[in-house]
């Protein structure tokens, strides 16, 4: 069953707290959080947090296209590499 | 930078007609054709291939000089590599993982961050693993204009100016709140 309408989107406290702090400073940090659970806000685009996954924080850039989705979907716990073989990047 | 990559593997003979069950590591799985004979890690064979319908593990394929059962039989484990130089060039700020794994990272004032170990993406934009001297775990730094502005292939480094906390050294006081 999906979540009530009426409860809104749930976020820890304590994201929002230091979401709020990173963006009053303007510095460009890395929020760290421990909150898998929590989802993203459209106040967090543009902010960068380190999502734990158990061991290490993983850097998530919050982009528009995040908004809705948990943090934790972006933190993999598992680690696989693979082949670089073609594959390419492109700085944006 | 990497003269040949690995673009796939042989898993096997697929059929009794001498095709092959070739599983590809490209970004396009297709591609695997697309770069010209592939050759065995020593050099020792090379084989133009005929990609033939798509299987569960990768495709069946045929092999050029490869005509029996027992001769895909005997191909089975090994790797297939292409010359780097045989890609196509990419374009502006496009940089290909293989070209960026094993760069020396530094920082903007010239300090040395580390080593590029494997470029990640888990569907918020592509991430730098990386992997030094003074760090206990890695690092992974986003592949962004702004945390990457210089990317010097010739010098073989990467200039960086990741985030405040990202790199241990620089990692504020910052206690865990209140996770439920």
């Amino acid at each position: 069953m999906s979540r009530s309408v009426w409860k809104g989107p749930f976020v820890d406290a304590y994201v929002l707290k230091k979401a709020e702090k990173a963006r009053e400073s303007g510095r460009n940090e890395v929020i760290k959080i421990w909150s898998r659970r929590s989802t993203i806000l459209p106040q967090f685009v543009g902010l960068t947090f380190g999502v734990y996954n158990g061991q290490k924080h993983i850097t998530v850039n919050v982009t528009e296209d995040m908004i809705g989705q948990k943090f934790g979907e972006y933190s993999p716990t598992r680690t696989y590499y693979g082949h670089a073989a073609d594959k390419k990047s492109k700085r944006k | 930078m990497t003269e040949k990559l690995c673009l796939g593997a042989i898993a096997g003979a697929f059929g009794v007609r001498g095709e092959v069950r070739l599983k590809s590591f490209c970004a396009h799985p297709e591609d695997v054709a697309a770069y010209g004979a592939l050759s065995t890690e020593d050099n020792s064979r090379s084989f133009e291939i005929t990609l033939g319908r798509q299987i569960k593990s990768g495709f069946a394929a045929r092999l050029s000089g490869v005509l029996t059962k027992e001769q895909a039989d005997a191909l089975k484990g090994a790797r297939l590599y292409v010359d780097r130089a045989n890609l196509p060039e990419p374009e502006d700020d496009e940089y290909y993982h293989a070209d960026l794994i094993g760069l020396e990272v530094f920082d903007t004032g010239g300090a040395r961050l580390g080593a590029v170990r494997a470029v990640q993406d888990h569907g918020a934009g592509d991430l730098l693993e990386i992997h030094g001297p003074n760090l206990k775990t890695t690092v992974l730094l986003p592949f962004t204009l702004a945390c990457v502005p210089t990317v010097d292939l010739a010098a073989g480094r990467i200039v960086a100016d990741p985030p405040e906390g990202l790199f241990p050294d620089d990692t504020p006081e910052q206690e865990r709140q209140g996770d439920g």
